[in-house]
């Protein structure tokens, strides 16, 4: 699978490392997705370190984020909430139909009294359900929409394939013009794994079927144009990459991309969405292009369902064979991503387990004309751990046995230690020892029963060498932290703040972070969990430059050598020295007016790469409803050093949420005659809300390794775990999500009559 | 989430306008034509019957305890009045569906959380409206307010206005709500972040405190 990280072991490096030097593997996101390059990087350990965990004030420590005051007050402001003088609210036609071409007649929305300007969209060929056709600038967004109501669109329809079973039928309409069914795997010898299964005394067989999740960000898409003329923009974005915006954006308004600065001081959501500006984004800069003045264009709700990305679904076909003795012999899967117009993420089958067996793996992708897939937090992930988990248990129950032993067994040597001791933390958290059903489901006639189910994950998290870093110190003491990075509700503004006030030993108030703005120094985009592992070293080591110049412009008030000297609260002094100090606002003083500027660049030793993470779920199963309850969730999650104890257990509670809502409740649904996209709204595609939320625990295993990004890693395992747990209640393998009621009451009706 | 905006409700309290007649307004603007009626008048007089409302309509609403004139169509929802016709805009409710489904344009009206996106301007006023940027004195927080910070009740934070206003007015009646009470307090509300455990832990600490405060 070519976009495995953890598969390309053997790759070596382009050449030897230059003097100095030395080749690093780092994680780098295209769209979203983690790819593993070379990198080279400052072969020297010593530099910025980050010491000793137990004296740590800020980082490592429950740190409320900065922002808080402002997110509560509803002062912070996102894309959504940008308003600028003269500023014109823009909104989009979408395309009613999946395949057509299109003519437009836009004269009369543009005769409507406060309607600024309306342009088409696109070439005229429309390839999937609701591409923007159109859009309509107004004075007020309600006039818009009157605008977008009063386009004349005429179509000329085509033949489409909404579902994969209509683009895979015989004479279907050819989405694309390689094929709808596409094989993306090399391999197609199967010969060798079809023997070893043959060989295998037990054998465990299904298909899993894995519908398409969307990202359902509160904040939908969009971004607002400050374009008045002249050779300079603005543009606010909602997006997971301040860096990414500016050259889309220059090409649509005729400028260069170091004339449209890009900020993103809020935003609300992403999860892998949002990278660049997207059809909304281009069509707000030409209708700010042709007005001459600002224009806010954010997708309503319908059109972020039909045209802002989704998680690709999938059909995962699996035949193990399994020994008596509980090891897995032959592993062959059939692999279908489901990804609309593109192809979608590899779904990385086998996942974890048996990886060193005979393994076969067909990958084939098919077309569909709905909105192509995005990478959508920890993608292909969560769908390979649906089918892989629950192909587990089913082989665990096949040969009889405890189901954390038989993944024991199964688990890679290397990371067998790491694994079990994860599982074996929730099982005791959970309550597994002491819960009757550990070989078998329950399938007693009990009308409530209660199961426990678990899984596992894995992710790079490592970081790459694209942040820049600025420390600025000015001569009255205060301090800035400077770069272009976006904060997505991870944390991020937070950890600047609180890495720079720990090494200059002031307080987290006193450090000002600057983030979102492209004018401030490079960061990478936020996919793959990558930007934690990559700013942070960044940001300490711009900290380190800033601690070391100063010590050099204070030193001599001291009478000492830079090297003497060390940060205490609010001082700087001799080390060792109980009389020699200098207050932090006389030390700054010495600086002159223009004050103290150091730069940062990734450290690859202060970074890590590669984590696990185990969840284990309870959950209730009502036998005359149907109705599952979530009890409970646990997670045992590794990530190196815990920059922020409190918004990492928010970041992974908050993963673990949105794999349960994954599991029980969401599903897109089409209508496949009729061309629709039947649930394009939060009533008909349901998200977990406050009274599904069962009672959470999330630990953070602490090692030694430095940084690693860990949001992936949290929405893997949930709804895998939710899957298994509803089998070991009440016997009922449910191989499709989402998991309702409806299927465990056929369930249970297929297990009664047996 | 009590929905003080049905036009009964509204029919009891204030003179109401029928919905239907809005929209038929709405229709003649999408035909190409405005009417430039302000009507407001009507709208305040003491009859109970129907108004009808075209074009754009002055009116005042009282909005965190200051009166303030908008010209707005009838048409416009609170939520878009507060975000697109007040100075300085009031951008802490957010648009998320605009069809009463996710809870993020929560606001007050007399007290009662309601969806400000499934309210007409119009039939906001004579009522008190608060909105999140309303809900402390400037530079305070609540003891609520302050809880989503310690506790982390915010990530990306687009939600966290609705959720505010929503926990705030349960707290505001029973400062001793269970979680039962505050999960559903809020269960009008959505979270993509999946923010809702510190979330209610926040407010039933806030509970807590507002309790040893007595009352408020
Ligand atoms: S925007 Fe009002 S309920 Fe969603
Ligand atoms: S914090 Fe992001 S939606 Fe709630």
């Amino acid at each position: 699978m070519a976009l495995d990280p953890l598969r390309s072991e053997d790759d070596k490096p382009p050449r030897p490392a230059a003097k100095g030097k030395r080749w690093v593997r780092v994680t780098k996101a295209v769209n979203g997705i983690d790819t593993e390059v070379w990198e080279e990087v400052a072969d020297e350990a010593g530099g910025a370190q980050w010491g000793a965990r137990e004296s740590m004030r800020l980082i490592s420590r429950e740190t409320p984020r900065v922002e808080g005051p402002d997110k509560v007050t509803g002062r912070a402001v996102f894309t959504h909430d940008v308003r600028l003088p003269g500023m014109a609210y823009a909104c989009v036609l979408r395309s009613r139909v999946p395949a057509a071409k299109v003519t437009l007649d836009l004269s009369r929305a543009r005769q409507i009294p406060g309607v600024l300007a309306a342009i088409e969209l696109g070439d005229g060929e429309v390839r999937w359900l609701g591409r923007p056709i159109a859009a309509v600038a107004a004075t007020t967004p309600e006039i818009a929409e009157d605008g977008v109501r009063a386009i004349l669109a005429t179509y000329e329809e085509q033949p489409f394939a909404l579902t994969p079973e209509q683009a895979a039928a015989e004479n279907a309409p050819k989405v694309n013009s390689r094929g709808n069914v596409r094989v993306l795997s090399k391999n197609t010898d199967s010969r060798e794994v079809d023997q070893a299964l043959e060989a295998s005394p037990v054998r465990v067989k299904g298909t899993w079927k894995i519908p398409v999740q969307h990202h359902a960000t509160l904040e939908t898409h969009g971004a607002v144009v400050d374009y008045r003329g002249g050779a300079e923009a603005t543009v606010y974005a909602s997006t997971q990459g301040t860096f990414t915006i500016s050259p889309d954006a220059a090409g649509r308004l005729g400028l260069r991309p170091n004339q449209v600065t890009a900020v993103v001081e809020h935003m609300g959501g992403g999860f892998g969405s949002k990278f660049g500006m997207g059809i909304e984004g281009e069509a707000a800069c030409l209708l700010a292009k042709e007005l001459a003045r600002p224009v806010h264009l954010m997708l309503d709700r319908a059109s972020e369902f039909h045209a802002a990305g989704n998680r690709s679904g999938g059909e995962h076909q699996i035949e193990i064979g399994v020994g008596r003795d509980g090891k897995i012999l032959a592993f062959k899967a059939r692999v279908t991503r489901h990804g609309g117009v593109a192809q979608g993420s590899g779904h990385p089958l086998p996942y974890i387990y048996a990886r060193d067996n005979a393994v076969f793996v067909e990958d084939r992708c098919i077309h569909t004309n709905m909105d192509a897939s995005r990478a959508m937090r920890g993608p292909g992930h969560p769908q390979a751990s649906f089918s892989m988990e629950g192909a587990m248990d089913e082989c665990a129950y096949a040969v009889g046995m405890d189901l954390l032993e038989f993944r024991r067994i199964n688990l890679p040597d290397a990371k067998r230690a790491l694994y079990m001791r994860q599982l074996e933390r929730c099982a005791e958290l959970i309550g597994w020892r002491t819960h009757p059903h550990t070989r078998a489901p329950d399938l007693s006639d009990a009308e409530v029963k209660v199961g426990i189910g678990f899984a596992i994950a894995r992710w790079g998290g490592g970081g790459n060498g694209q942040c820049k870093v600025e420390v600025r110190i000015a001569q009255d003491g205060s301090v800035e932290v400077l770069s272009g990075t976006q904060d997505l509700g991870t944390g991020t503004r937070t950890y600047c703040a609180s890495i720079v006030a720990e090494e200059l030993g002031l307080e987290l108030a006193a450090v000002r972070a600057r983030i979102g703005r492209s004018t401030f120094g490079s960061a990478n985009a936020s996919g793959g969990s990558t930007t934690s592992a990559s700013l942070a070293p960044s940001v300490k080591h711009a900290a380190h430059n800033a601690r070391l110049a100063l010590f050099e412009k204070v030193a001599p008030a001291l009478g000492a050598t830079a090297s003497e000297l060390e940060v205490a609260p609010g001082e700087i002094r001799v080390a060792g020295s109980a009389s020699r100090r200098i207050a932090w606002k006389d030390a700054c003083a010495v600086l002159g007016p223009a004050g103290l500027s150091a730069q940062g660049e990734w450290q690859a030793h202060l970074a890590g790469n590669d984590i696990g993470g185990a969840q284990a779920a309870k959950v209730s199963v009502d036998t005359l409803t149907g109705e599952v309850k979530v009890l409970e969730m646990v997670a045992v999650q590794d990530c190196g050093l815990v920059l922020n104890r409190l918004a990492a257990v928010s970041q992974l509670q908050g993963g673990m949420v949105q794999s349960l809502s994954y599991g029980l409740f969401e599903e897109r649904v089409v209508d496949p005659d009729l061309g629709l996209f039947l649930n394009a709204n939060f009533e008909d595609y349901k998200i977990a809300g406050a009274q599904d939320i069962p009672a959470m625990k999330a630990l953070f295993e602490d090692d030694p390794r430095g940084v690693i990004g860990m949001s992936e890693a949290a929405i893997i395992p949930g709804h895998s775990a939710i899957a298994n747990a509803i089998h070991n209640a009440c016997g009922v393998r449910l191989r499709e999500m989402p998991l309702t009621a409806d299927k465990i009451l056929m369930g249970l009706e297929a297990l009664k009559r047996g | 989430m009590s929905d003080a905006t049905s036009p009964h409700d509204a029919a009891s309290r204030e003179p109401s306008l029928s919905r239907r007649s809005f929209f038929k307004g709405a229709g003649v603007v999408a035909a190409g034509g405005l009417v430039g009626e302000a009507v407001h008048a009507a709208a305040r007089g003491a009859s109970l019957e129907p108004v009808r409302m075209e074009g754009t309509v002055e009116i005042e609403l009282e909005i965190n305890g200051a009166r303030t004139k908008v010209a707005v169509e009838p048409r416009t929802t609170l939520l878009n009045t507060l975000r697109n016709h007040c100075a300085p805009p009031l951008t802490g409710a957010k648009l998320v569906c605009d069809r009463g489904s996710c809870g993020a344009c929560t606001v007050h009206l007399d007290g009662a959380p309601v969806y400000s996106c499934m309210t007409l301007a119009v039939d906001a006023v004579g009522r008190k409206i608060t909105t999140i940027e309303g809900l402390a004195s400037p530079g305070e927080l609540t003891e609520l307010q302050s809880a989503f910070c310690a506790h982390d009740g915010t990530m990306c934070g687009f939600c966290t206005p609705g959720f505010v206003m929503s926990i705030s007015a349960c707290l505001e009646n029973d400062p001793s709500a269970s979680l039962d009470e505050i999960q559903r307090s809020c269960s009008g509300n959505l979270c993509r972040c999946g923010t809702y455990p510190q979330v209610f832990e926040a407010a039933l600490d806030a509970g807590r405190k507002l309790r040893a405060k007595g009352g408020r």
